[in-house]
C-alpha cells in the first residue's frame, strides 16, 4: 500500500511539473519570448537623420544645423535632500541674469519634488551649458539632443529659405519645396546587451542607418544678395515705401543671383513676425506693372513686323477715347507725330495704345502666354503663385488698350523680370532656378539652365534693347544712371485699384532692366510698393536700380565703355 | 587450382596521414580556445565602445559648432561692421585705367 502511495505521490509530482512547463513553455512562450528579448535587447533607439545644409553659390554656409538639447529630470532618482541644491545649480548654470536664478531654480525644484518618473525642465540649451551641467554629475538629470537650423547670415535671405517648423518641416521658399530632399530618412539602432546595459560586441546588431538630407548648393551669390539687401533697406527709408524688393537674374542662364524683400523676417524665430511676411511677394504677389510692360509688348509689334522704331504714332497728339474711358499720359504731356522708340523714352501711355491696336488682340494675346504670363515661371521656391488672365473672348477693346500699357493686368515680379531677361538674352524664355546644385554622399545633381522657348527674334531683341537703352539716357530717370556705362531698362508706375478705381497716391513703382547692355550680365527688377516721397518709379526704384548697378559693376569688375 | 591475386588499391596506399589528423584537432582546439579568449576580452568592450560611439558624437556635434561659429564671423554682415569699424568704407569714386 505504502509503495502505492510513493507512486502516486511521484506521478503527481511529475504531472505538476509537466503542467508548469507546459504553462511556461507553451501558454506563456511568446510573453516570456518578448520579456527575455527586452532584458537582452536595447529598446529600438531612433536615429535621427540631420537635415542637409543650403550653401550660397561660393560654398559659404546660408543654413545649416545646431544641435541643441532639452533638459529633463527623473525625480525619483533625485533624493529629497539634493532637490534643493539641484535646482539652484541648474538655474546657476542656465540664467545669465542673476535675478532670475531664485524664481528659475524655485521652478526646477517644482517640478522635481512631483511624484512623476519624468519631468521636461527646459528646452533649447545649448552644447556648452550641456556641458557645464554634465561635469556637475548631478544624479537623476539628463538631457535629449534635438537639432535645429542654424542662419550665420542672420534674417539675410528669409524669403530664399522659408523656414523649419516645429515639426521639422519645411516651408515656405527652399525648405518648402526641398523639403524632401532637405529633411533625409531617420534610422533605427538596436544591439544585444550585457546586465549593465552596454553592447556586446559579438552580439547581434540590428541598424538601419539615417541617411542624412541633400545638400542644396545656390546660385545666389551672397555678395550681390548683401549689396541688394542693403540698397532696398536704405531705399524703403529713403523713399518712405511700404514694402521694397529686388530680384537679380543672370539672363543667360536664369539663375537667380539675389532676391530680397523686406520687411522680412529672421526664420530662426518665425514666430515671432506676423504671418503676413512669410511668403515671398516677388514670386507669391500679383501686381499691375505698369510702363514696365510696354518693353514686351512694344517687342510682340516689333517682331511681327507690323511697326518700326521710326514708325510715327499717328494718334498721339491728344488723350484717346476708347469705349467710353479717356487714357492719357502719365504727365499731361503729348508729342503729335511722335515715333514709337520716342514712345518708349517718354513712356507715352497713347501710343501704346496705337501699338496694342496694331498688334491686335490674338497676337497680343499669344505674346501674353509665350512671355510665360498667366502660367507660373517653376522657379523653385514654394510659395509660387501665377495670376490668371482672363480669357480671351472677355477681352474688350478698353482691355486691351490699358494693358498694352501695363494696366488691367496682373503679373508676379518674377514672370515680369523673366520676360524681359528673354529681351537681354536675345529671345528666349528660361526657366528660373534657385538651386544650382543637390548633392549628397552618393552624388551631385545639377540643375542646368533650361530655355522654355524662343518668343522674339534676336533681331528684334536687339531693337527693343536699344530703345530700353535711350529710355535710360533720355528718359526720366536719366539724372541716377551711372556714367560710362550702357544700361538698358524701363520706369514703371503703376496705380493700385483700389474698390473698383485707381488710387492716384498709391502706387508700385518699379525698374526693370539690365546691364551691360550689348552683353548683359543681369537683369534687375527693383519695385517699392506705395513709396510716400514720389509715386513715380522713376525718382525711387530708378536711382536704387543705378545704385545696386553701380556697386555690381565693380563687384564684376565691369568698366565703363561709353 | 586457381591463383588468385589481389592488389590494394591506390586509396588505401595514399591514406591520410595520422599527424596531419593531429595537426587539425591541435589547430582546430586552438582556435577554438582563442576565439573563446577573444570573445571573453571583447565581450567586455561594451562601456569603451560606448565611450567611443559618444566621443565620435560629441566630436561631430563639435565640429559643426565650429563650423557654424566661422560661418557666423564670416558672414557679410559681420564682416561689413567690423570693416566699418575699423575706418574702411566703399570706394565712391572708382578710377578705371585704360
Amino acid at each position: 500500500m505504502r509503495i502505492f502511495w510513493i507512486k502516486i505521490f511521484f506521478l503527481f509530482f511529475f504531472f505538476t511539473l509537466y503542467a508548469r512547463l507546459f504553462y511556461w513553455q507553451v501558454i506563456r512562450a511568446e510573453y516570456l519570448q518578448a520579456q527575455a528579448e527586452g532584458q537582452h535587447f536595447t529598446d529600438i533607439i531612433k536615429v535621427g537623420a540631420l537635415r542637409g545644409n543650403i550653401f550660397f553659390a561660393d560654398g559659404s554656409i546660408l543654413a545649416s544645423i545646431v544641435p541643441f538639447f532639452s533638459l529633463f529630470g527623473q525625480p525619483r532618482l533625485i533624493a529629497e535632500d539634493q532637490k534643493l541644491s539641484t535646482g539652484y545649480l541648474l538655474a546657476k548654470i542656465l540664467v545669465d541674469d542673476t535675478d532670475q536664478v531664485d524664481s528659475l531654480a524655485k521652478d526646477f525644484i517644482n517640478k522635481i519634488s512631483q511624484d512623476l518618473d519624468w519631468v521636461s525642465l527646459k528646452r533649447g540649451i545649448s552644447y556648452e551649458k550641456r556641458k557645464q551641467i554634465d561635469s556637475l554629475n548631478l544624479a537623476g538629470i539628463g538631457f535629449e539632443q534635438g537639432s535645429g537650423r542654424f542662419y550665420p547670415e542672420g534674417s539675410s535671405s528669409a524669403h530664399i529659405l522659408g523656414f523649419v517648423g516645429g515639426d521639422n518641416k519645411g516651408y515656405f521658399g527652399l525648405e518648402g519645396f526641398y523639403d524632401g530632399e532637405l529633411k533625409g530618412v531617420s534610422g533605427t539602432l538596436r544591439h544585444e546587451k550585457d546586465a549593465f546595459g552596454l553592447p556586446i560586441l559579438i552580439g547581434n546588431f540590428f541598424n538601419s542607418n539615417a541617411k542624412n538630407g541633400k545638400d542644396l548648393v545656390l546660385n545666389i551669390d551672397r555678395s550681390v544678395q548683401f549689396i541688394v539687401e542693403q540698397n532696398i533697406k536704405a531705399g524703403l527709408e529713403k523713399y518712405g515705401a511700404k514694402a521694397g524688393s529686388v530680384v537679380v537674374m543672370d539672363p543667360s542662364t536664369g539663375a537667380i543671383l539675389a532676391l530680397a524683400s523686406f520687411p522680412n523676417y529672421d526664420p530662426q524665430k518665425y514666430f515671432n513676425f506676423p504671418k503676413e511676411y512669410y511668403k515671398n511677394p516677388l514670386v507669391a504677389d500679383q501686381y499691375e506693372p505698369g510702363s514696365t510692360f510696354k518693353v514686351l509688348v512694344m517687342s510682340a509689334v516689333l517682331n511681327e513686323d507690323l511697326v518700326k522704331p521710326d514708325t510715327v504714332c499717328d494718334k498721339c497728339f491728344g488723350p484717346i477715347s476708347i469705349g467710353g474711358f479717356l487714357i492719357r499720359t502719365w504727365n499731361g504731356k503729348y508729342y503729335p507725330d511722335t515715333t514709337l522708340k520716342d514712345v518708349i523714352i517718354h513712356s507715352d501711355n497713347t501710343g501704346m495704345v496705337f501699338v496694342g491696336q496694331r498688334l491686335g488682340l490674338d497676337k497680343f494675346y499669344s505674346y501674353l502666354e509665350n512671355y510665360g504670363f498667366g502660367q507660373p515661371t517653376k522657379i523653385d521656391l514654394q510659395d509660387e503663385s501665377a495670376p490668371d488672365i482672363k480669357p480671351k473672348n472677355e477681352w474688350r477693346e478698353i482691355d486691351l488698350a490699358t494693358a498694352s500699357f501695363g494696366q488691367g493686368i496682373a503679373v508676379t515680379p518674377i514672370q515680369m523680370v523673366r520676360a524681359v531677361s528673354a529681351i537681354a538674352n536675345g529671345g528666349n524664355l528660361m526657366e528660373p532656378h534657385i538651386v544650382r546644385l543637390i548633392r549628397d554622399d552618393s552624388g551631385t545633381f545639377e540643375i542646368k539652365p533650361k530655355i522654355i522657348r524662343q518668343v522674339i527674334k534676336n533681331s528684334t531683341a536687339q531693337t527693343i534693347k536699344e530703345m530700353m537703352v535711350a529710355a535710360v539716357d533720355l528718359g526720366e530717370a536719366k539724372f541716377a544712371k551711372p556714367k560710362g556705362f550702357k544700361i538698358a531698362g524701363k520706369t514703371g508706375t503703376a496705380q493700385i485699384p483700389v474698390a473698383g478705381h485707381y488710387d492716384p497716391d498709391k502706387t508700385i513703382a518699379s525698374f526693370v532692366g539690365f546691364a551691360p547692355a550689348d552683353n548683359p550680365k543681369f537683369v534687375m527688377l527693383v519695385q517699392y510698393d506705395q513709396p510716400s516721397s514720389s509715386v513715380y518709379g522713376s525718382e525711387t526704384a530708378a536711382p536704387t536700380f543705378f545704385e545696386i548697378a553701380k556697386q555690381l559693376f565693380a563687384y564684376y569688375k565691369i568698366a565703363p565703355t561709353e | 587450382m586457381t591463383i588468385t591475386k589481389t592488389f590494394d588499391t591506390e586509396e588505401i596506399q595514399k591514406r591520410f596521414p595520422k599527424k596531419y589528423i593531429v595537426l587539425t584537432i591541435v589547430s582546430l582546439l586552438t582556435l577554438t580556445l582563442i576565439e573563446i579568449w577573444a570573445s571573453n576580452t571583447v565581450v567586455a568592450y561594451g562601456e569603451k565602445y560606448e565611450k567611443l560611439f559618444a566621443m565620435e558624437r560629441n566630436l561631430k556635434m563639435e565640429n559643426q559648432l565650429l563650423e557654424n561659429e566661422i560661418a557666423k564671423n564670416a558672414s557679410l554682415n559681420i564682416i561689413s561692421s567690423k570693416s566699418a569699424e575699423l575706418g574702411f568704407y566703399s570706394n565712391q569714386s572708382i578710377q578705371y585705367i585704360r
